[in-house]
């Protein structure tokens, strides 16, 4: 009970108190770049929760070694780097040979696999020095807070779209930004950041 | 009409009609989470501007014959084999002191999504050269906004620069935040906006129609444009002619904004503000 008590804790507080996209700036591009595609969320958040916990919870598995806990932060790099790039290609290969998955099926799982956000999550269960049932919510937050982020994004994107109100040398591009800005600031406040002082 | 780009050619598309960062989007997390000051920055984008080069050659050289989802994750390793050994090196064989953030965010540079956008849509479809070139083009563009992003932001968050106290007597901490970066980097790109909309009007389209319908995935190989067959290889009838005409500037200028926005999985009807 305890166990899945801190799951949801962490789970609870990866998305919503310290956003891991929003917050952090954690994997933003990809959530803009999704974010035209409000079809795909599920499955790419459903992704990237499963590469998380999986290489979140090795990586945690792996930092019990003795040998391992003193080690630098570039060779913690390199091994959390090197499970996560194993953990791709077992589930890629499992995916293209075993269940004939296409191409485009194995590019979305890469972008799901391969981004700043993932590879973040063991460094942050290393620094947070989360126990397994953190690590494992750590990582479902991380899914669950990049959906959240591409839905917020995707909606405000409609809305920026349709304005005509927009100064032309702001639409597009710098208006997202700004409106991205702004959802950040918001989570900023959840975090209780003091941005004045 | 076609001819080999020159390298203002390719620096101007790359560094910044295409910025990377203000344009394409790509490379954020970088920028907006751990350049928060002059040092931090200009480390991050010295990391980045050699993995760029390092992966955009070798993804020329060797990795045009291999199926897309097996190139982006070799990028990734390829990234991650020359960064930590290099980060452990400075880590422990001199006397830098890198911050908590530099350490953690280092290595997250090896899985840039700039280095897998510029390799998916310039490196595989070019040789060697025109990848070096080109990566560097758009690693200085990337650079340059890392750089600029880091140096405002630490005067406006902490009133210094590069550690230099300013005392100014307002510092709006909010700045050092992502949220404060994302606010810099679309003034940023308004201003980029601005100066493509009076020197190369033909591209002012291209930032309204990527931010508003960003493509979800990398570009795929059969869009991306090829390198341009040198002039000496064309058939006769194929030569440069020695004048070209404005109408026909103006055709190869839409026909390769078309080209980018095919290479971004967008539907070129859409370009334009009036889009």
């Amino acid at each position: 009970m305890k166990a899945l008590t801190e799951l949801f804790i962490v789970a609870f507080y990866t998305v919503f108190v310290q956003n891991l996209v929003l917050s952090s700036g954690l994997g933003i591009s990809e959530a803009i770049r999704v974010s035209a595609k409000p079809g795909t969320f599920g499955r790419i958040a459903v992704m990237i929760s499963g590469f998380s916990v999986v290489t979140g919870t090795l990586c945690g598995l792996i930092d019990m070694i003795p040998a391992v806990s003193g080690i630098s932060f570039a060779m913690r790099g390199l091994i959390y780097g090197g499970v996560l790039a194993a953990v791709f290609a077992l589930v890629a290969v499992i995916a293209k040979f075993i269940f004939g998955a296409s191409d485009k099926f194995l590019s979305t799982l890469g972008i799901a696999a391969l981004n700043t956000l993932v590879f973040a999550v063991p460094h942050i269960n290393n620094h947070a020095a989360y126990s397994l049932a953190g690590s494992v919510g750590s990582g479902i937050g991380a899914g669950a807070a990049f959906v959240l982020a591409a839905l917020l994004i995707n909606k405000g994107s409609q809305l920026l779209k349709e304005n005509e109100d927009i100064p032309e040398v702001f639409r597009g591009t710098p208006a997202m930004l700004f409106y991205v800005a702004m959802i950040s600031l918001a989570f900023a406040g959840f975090s209780d950041t003091n941005i004045f002082g | 009409m076609n001819k080999t780009p020159s390298f203002k050619d390719i620096f101007l598309k790359n560094a910044v009609i295409f910025n990377p960062v203000l344009i394409q989007l790509a490379g954020l997390c970088p920028v907006v989470a751990a350049s928060t000051s002059l040092k931090s920055s200009a480390m991050l984008s010295a990391v980045a501007f050699a993995e760029l080069i390092a992966v955009s050659v070798i993804a020329s050289a060797l990795l045009k014959k291999l199926p897309r989802w097996v190139r982006v994750p070799l990028y990734f390793v390829i990234g991650l084999a020359l960064i930590c050994p290099a980060l452990w090196y400075v880590e422990t064989q001199t006397l830098t002191v890198l911050s908590m953030s530099m350490k953690i965010f280092i290595p997250l540079i090896a899985i840039n999504s700039v280095v897998a956008v510029h390799c998916e849509q310039f490196a595989v479809k070019n040789d060697v050269k025109t990848a070096f070139f080109s990566s560097a083009a758009a690693g200085i563009g990337a650079s340059l906004v890392f750089v600029t992003a880091g140096a405002l932001r630490e005067i406006i968050g902490s009133s210094s620069i590069g550690g230099i106290e300013l005392n100014l007597p307002v510092a709006f901490k909010g700045m050092t935040l992502p949220f404060g970066c994302l606010i810099l980097l679309g003034f940023m790109s308004a201003v980029l906006k601005t100066f493509i909309g009076k020197k190369y009007p033909e591209y002012f389209g291209v930032h309204s129609s990527v931010a508003a319908k960003p493509g979800d995935e990398l570009p795929e190989k059969e869009d991306i444009p090829a390198q341009q067959p040198d002039e000496a290889s064309l058939p006769a009838e194929e030569k440069i002619p020695d004048s070209v005409s404005e109408e026909d500037i103006k055709i190869k200028t839409e026909e390769e904004i078309e080209e980018f926005f095919k290479s971004l999985g967008l539907d070129f009807e859409e370009k334009g503000d009036e889009g």
